[in-house]
């Protein structure tokens, strides 16, 4: 085999593998984050989540006591969180934009469900919220 | 509690089940909430009950269904919804005697304005102490609440009021409301300030009160809070007599997978005791012997001794009080040492599902008087909540 045919098939070569490697970066799933949310009268633990915008979030949600609901204000996110002993109930949800996105339980569950609020707070990756 | 003619009362709560069963049904099932229907209005109807067998030593036992209790709740839009709540306690409402009492425990609209500042305004719970917010029966261990919470914070505490609401972030929340005031009239020595609250029947405003209570609840599985009340409370004597009472509480909860651990310390000051004695004496006739200063306190270790079996989860409870309505007595006055208290409550609940618990304890009752003993108590109960 010539010389200049084995350079050109060895630039070949690591030009492809490069441009592998540049699509597999460009497709790298979005980044993630799971977070354990436990619900019971009449608190969310945590309360308070925070999150980048566009980080797909996993929140695993278990009930300390009764039924309880997490409703995502505005997002079209509503599940029933099973009774203490009976699972979790996963949701998940990507901030499209920076900014506070509040949860609260929508599901009666006693004289202060009132008080079953929460928030999302999406930043931007410089760490600012809208 | 005002006395209206019994079958008044209990026509009354008729046409209320009745509403609230009406309304549920046109709302339909709680579970079935889909994204869609969140811009719907929504009615829903929710409840608990509990009833007990009590056992005093050297007395007879008795059976009681203490507590029958619809929630309704309205959303009249995502940022504005009512809540009710509508009590029958001890199954039966007569007029002039002790017995069992219709109650409008709550019944408020709250404006959700922000996380850090929503507006409610009706008859609400003073958000004082562990249990008068959070008092469903399977919450709490031993069948009867704490003495603490009987009568020192007069739980149920209720009474009409607006306020704000909300959380300031990293786990801290908060309520402020201004509320009608107690009556102290009806204080007393044996039950504190428990009898003097108006709840919410044509209640004296002349002296607006004050409470609120500041909540932590930013690390897993602890709940810290802080309780106040104020008010001047004399309305009803003549000559007017303006004797400022006040309330402070300390509270904490944390529960660690099976175990869970309380405690609670409670105080009351009422200023000027002496001539708020005196002036109920000049109108009742009987000097009340009402101290200037009432405090109580518990501890409370549970474990979930069995959990995660098909057939239901099974706990274990003990939990020492210790109360006083004669703590601190006005010049003059002597203490009554059978109000100076302490008790043991030692018991079990049992879980068949989460919302239903079966109660069981023992009470062992002291007091500082050597003439009137304590007498020791049984109690087993079931509650539930759906």
């Amino acid at each position: 085999m010539s010389r200049p045919y084995t350079c050109t098939m060895a630039l070949a070569a690591a030009a492809a593998l490069a441009a592998v490697s540049l699509r597999a970066q460009s497709q790298a799933p979005p980044p993630e984050q799971t977070v354990e949310v436990t619900a019971e009268r009449f608190a969310f633990q945590p309360s308070e989540i925070t999150v980048a915008v566009g980080t797909t979030l996993t929140v695993v949600l278990k009930s300390d006591d009764t039924t309880h609901g997490f409703r995502i204000k505005g997002e079209g996110v509503n599940v029933q969180i099973p009774k203490r002993g009976r699972g979790t109930t996963t949701v998940t949800f990507t901030p499209a934009r920076a900014g506070k996105y509040t949860f609260e339980c929508s599901r009666i569950c006693g004289a202060g469900h009132g008080f079953m609020r929460g928030t999302i707070v999406a930043v931007e990756p410089s760490g600012e919220a809208k | 509690m005002p006395v209206l003619n019994h079958r008044n009362q209990l026509f009354a709560f008729a046409n209320a089940v009745g509403l609230a069963l009406a309304l549920a049904s046109v709302a339909g099932p709680a579970e079935a909430q889909t994204a869609e229907d969140e811009q719907q209005p929504q009615t829903r109807l929710s409840g608990y009950m509990d009833f007990h067998y009590n056992k005093l030593e050297r007395a007879d036992g008795r059976l009681d269904f203490h507590r029958f209790v619809l929630l309704v709740t309205h959303e009249f839009s995502p940022k504005i919804r009512f809540v009710g709540e509508l009590e029958l306690e001890h199954a039966f409402v007569e007029g002039l005697e002790e017995g069992g009492e219709l109650e409008l425990e709550q019944a408020y609209v709250d404006f959700l304005l922000s996380r850090g500042f929503n507006v409610r305004a009706g008859m609400l719970l003073m958000p004082v102490g562990i249990l008068n917010e959070r008092h469903e029966p399977p919450v709490y261990y031993g069948v009867e609440r704490t003495f603490v919470d009987t009568v020192i914070v007069p739980s149920t505490w209720f009474e009409l009021g607006a306020g704000i609401h909300g959380e300031v972030g990293h786990g801290w929340r908060y309520r402020l409301f201004v509320a009608s005031p107690l009556n102290a009239l009806e204080f007393s020595a044996a039950e504190g300030i428990r009898d003097g609250r108006q709840r919410g029947s044509e209640t004296n405003v002349g002296r607006v009160a004050l409470t609120g209570r500041a909540e932590y609840v930013g690390i897993r599985g602890l709940t810290a809070g802080a309780s106040f009340w104020t008010g001047k409370s004399g309305f009803e004597l003549r000559p007017r007599l303006d004797v400022p009472v006040h309330v402070i509480e300390a509270d904490a909860r944390y529960t660690r997978d099976r175990l869970e651990l309380r405690a609670q310390i409670a105080g009351v000051t009422i200023d000027d005791a002496a001539a708020l004695n005196d002036a109920i004496a000049r109108t009742t006739g009987i000097d009340p012997n009402i101290a200037s200063g009432l405090r109580g306190a518990y501890g409370e270790a549970s474990y979930r001794v069995i959990e995660g079996q098909r057939w239901g989860d099974v706990g274990v409870f003990a939990r020492y009080e210790n109360y006083d309505t004669q703590h601190r007595m006005p010049p003059g006055a002597q203490p009554i040492l059978a109000f100076d208290r302490d008790a043991w409550v030692m018991g079990a609940t049992y879980w068949p599902d989460p919302d239903i618990a079966v109660k069981i304890d023992y009470v062992i009752a002291r007091n500082q008087s050597t003439v009137v003993r304590a007498p020791n108590g049984l109690n087993v109960g079931l509650g539930w909540w759906f």
